[in-house]
């Protein structure tokens, strides 16, 4: 018999075995619970920074519940529910101080507010594809959003590859709190659309990749109501490409995660982010996981960091902190216990952020950049 | 004829048969505290997953949305929030 | 089945257990029913009684094993056929003297999986007297399936073994893996290998159980499709595989080939193997630690 190369006998012959019905268990197996709870707090501003409102930034507690079920052979169930309670104060807008630098102008810090979202899904499972459709709707005071998402994803004929797709739709609509007091705008909406495309690639037994492209066009009304100087285009376009990368080390018992996302879009926002964490399998059933985040991003064309107005509302203009150039760095711990039925995990991190970080050269630093940390404590359960 | 064989070993008892019919050997275990959860292959084991917290990636997501001016990762998102 | 089966499943619950090893039997009963030779109502008969006759439909579980095995026959340049099956006719048993050259070109007549004409919704054997013989990849198949199933109960611990071609569930409680012994070819209830597998399938063929006698010569039941007579080559060839139903067809593959041409294919193959010559010289990479009682055997 002609010998061919070391291995391709044995292709041939797994890529038809995967092929056939008992190997092609895509569908969940198990219902599945999640719930967890998180905290999320800013740091104070620095009293230097503002020149007028409260210093105290955002406390947020997070819940969430989530639940996955198979129903039948061919079909799942999905609900998802969140709720969020928030208290604090955020940048209104920018003035100039007696040095010229620019300093906040802080809102009065709220007592407490409050958003609540659900998201139904359900997904039907064919052979080597499935499709999915999930719908979800957030809600609070001044904000309400509905949304849409299709997708799908195609199994090649050997199992090593995977296709997704996505189309997601969603319409938001905004009532600023104290619309009047303020001269706020009293009702607007925006439109968006996204477009996802996806590859799973796995390279060989230890290790997968996954890259993806996704692009989203917003319409509507896009600008912040409650900063005091602030007009954006009434439309937006975004693209970004990802990658992710996981490979598991046998000789040490631990999996490497790296992530990569390259961003930009029609305000000229351009962003680089880099994760990477390390799961590393401790005796027992532990795992500790350290991880690291860096980001990088140009600032928007019509970003300011002094609100200027003499400037018409009709040219487009924002001192908001999230457009300008900055950059940040984000480092955590995450703890799991694993059960075969049952796990727990405990993860902290703490973000913070500077001008001087970025990639870009930022010619000045906004004072309102932030500095947060996340603690969370999450449980599953499978049955 | 079919015959049946009780055959005892230290992890429980199960039994053979020439019959074409399976037969169960199961073992009531004591206490699981020292079970690893087991997945076929490396790289369904949970830390190889591309996503190991559906939720804790969702919240993250949600965070970086609300305090840096890009979006998206992998898939398309879901509805909203007044964050950004 | 036509073979001793057993199934092993652990689990924290026994009303867990209990469930999963119902469906498992339940399962192991469907294959036996949907592919046995030797029921009136298998879909097998159905597809050999209608050789010569007309297509018969089928459904994507025998579209896909059938695909599987059109997959061997390519990759085996032809000795792995399940159209060979009518060969045994001319082989059987009770032969007491060897047949005629035209006993065996009027039966090869009827052999070639190049013959049959296969769609995804159905098959069709051209000639009357054709026959498929589902036996060498459906037994491997369904220990695959029953585990696949056991796991989608939540089974983590516990193995399938059909008369010797075993799929693992998980491995055992403690997570340490099964110890699986390989059955000697000639001295009765010993093993002549033991191999230690926590995932994965093992699958052993072997030429020395069924054979026939003529003028003191023993013939196998392992028949050369192409021309027509018994494969003289190892006595045995395990593999060790992710799934039973490559384990098995690469051991049978390597059986087909003869001694030498099946030792190469196992030596370049990439899977772990232990082959056994007519002379009990092992070849392959299949570890030798003794026999310890108690361990589920490879071979009945």
């Amino acid at each position: 018999m002609k010998i061919k190369s070391k291995s391709s006998h044995l292709l041939a012959l797994t890529s038809a075995a995967l092929s056939m019905p008992a190997f092609s268990a895509a569908q969940p197996v198990e219902t599945e619970v999640s719930v967890r709870t998180s905290l999320y707090k800013e740091e104070n501003v620095p009293a230097d920074n503002i020149i007028f409102g409260d210093d105290v930034r955002y406390d947020i507690d997070i819940h969430q519940f989530s639940l996955l079920t198979p129903v039948g052979e061919k079909w799942s169930l999905g609900f998802n529910a969140a709720r969020e309670s928030m208290s604090g104060a955020s940048p209104w807008g920018t003035v100039a101080d007696a040095d010229g630098a620019a300093t906040l102008i802080m809102s009065g810090a709220t007592i407490s507010e409050s958003r609540k979202e659900f998201s139904l899904s359900t997904q039907r499972y064919f052979n080597k594809s499935s499709l999915g459709i999930e719908v979800s709707r957030s809600k609070e005071n001044d904000y309400e959003a509905d949304a849409i998402v299709l997708s799908t994803e195609w199994d090649s004929d050997n199992k090593l590859s995977t296709l997704t797709l996505g189309m997601s739709y969603s319409k938001d609509k905004i009532t600023p709190t104290d619309a009047i007091l303020f001269g706020r705008v009293l009702e607007k909406e925006k439109t968006s659309q996204s477009y996802s495309l996806g590859w799973t690639q796995i390279l060989d037994k230890t290790s997968v990749l996954q890259s993806g492209i996704r692009v989203t066009k917003h319409s509507g009304y896009l600008t912040d109501p409650y900063k005091l100087r602030d007009a954006r285009p009434d439309e937006r376009l975004e693209w970004s490409v990802n990658f992710r990368y996981r490979k598991f080390i046998e000789s040490t018992n631990a999996a490497l995660h790296t992530n990569y996302r390259y961003y930009e879009d029609s305000y000229k926002v351009r962003s680089h982010t880099v994760e990477t964490a390390w799961y590393q399998n401790i005796a027992g059933n532990f795992q500790l996981a350290p991880n690291l985040r860096y980001y990088s991003q140009r600032k928007a064309s019509f970003y300011l960091p002094i609100d200027d107005y003499t400037l018409p509302l009709t040219t487009n203009q924002s001192s908001d902190y999230r457009l300008s150039t900055f950059g940040a760095f984000t480092v955590g711990l995450k703890a799991i216990y694993n059960q075969p039925t049952w796990a727990v995990s405990f993860s902290v991190e703490n973000y913070k952020s500077r001008g001087k970080y970025s990639l870009t050269n930022a010619e000045t630093e906004h004072p309102a950049l932030l500095s947060f940390s996340l603690a969370s404590i999450g449980f599953d359960f499978r049955f | 004829m079919i015959w049946l064989r009780l055959v005892g070993t230290s992890k429980g008892y199960f039994v053979k048969t020439n019959s074409p019919i399976l037969v169960i050997g199961m073992l009531l275990l004591a206490g699981c505290q020292n079970i690893q959860p087991w997945e076929r292959g490396i790289l369904a084991k949970p830390e190889m997953q591309l996503e190991v917290s559906k939720l804790g990636g969702q919240l993250r997501q949600q965070v970086y949305f609300a305090n840096e001016a890009s979006t998206g990762g992998s898939g398309v998102a879901g509805a909203g929030c007044g964050c950004n | 089945m036509g073979c001793p089966c057993e199934l092993r499943i652990y689990a924290g619950q026994k009303h867990q257990a209990q469930l999963a090893a119902k469906a498992c039997m339940d399962e192991a009963a469907r294959f036996e029913q949907k592919y046995s030779r030797y029921l009136d109502s298998s879909a097998a008969t159905e597809i050999n009684r209608s050789a010569g006759i007309k297509p018969v439909e089928i459904d994507a579980e025998t579209y896909a094993i059938l695909k599987y095995a059109g997959v061997c026959y390519e990759q085996s340049n032809g000795l792995f056929d399940i159209s060979s099956g009518v060969l045994r006719h001319v082989w059987h048993a009770q032969r007491s003297e060897l047949p005629s050259e035209d006993e065996i070109l009027r039966h090869l007549n009827l052999v070639g999986w190049e013959k049959v004409e296969l769609s995804d919704q159905n098959i069709f054997l051209p000639i009357s007297g054709m026959e498929l013989d589902f036996g060498g990849i459906v037994k491997e198949y369904a220990a695959d399936a029953i585990a696949a199933l056991a796991r989608t109960m939540s089974i983590r611990h516990g193995l399938v073994n059909l008369g010797g071609d075993i799929s693992i569930i998980g491995p055992q409680m403690n997570n340490r893996p099964w110890p699986i012994g390989i059955v000697h070819p000639t001295i009765a209830d010993t093993a002549i290998s033991v191999i230690h597998l926590a995932n994965g399938a093992l699958a052993t063929s072997g030429g020395y159980e069924r054979y026939v006698e003529i003028a003191g010569k023993r013939y196998s039941h392992l028949i050369n499709p192409q021309t027509g007579w018994p494969v003289e080559s190892l006595l045995s060839v395990s593999v060790v595989a992710e799934q039973a139903v490559v384990a098995g067809s690469v051991s049978s593959i390597a059986l087909l080939q003869g001694e030498q041409l099946g030792l190469n294919w196992l030596s370049t193959i990439g899977l772990k193997y232990l082959a056994i010559d007519a002379d009990l010289h092992c070849n392959g990479a299949v570890g030798r630690d003794s026999f310890s009682s108690g361990s589920p055997s490879a071979h009945e």
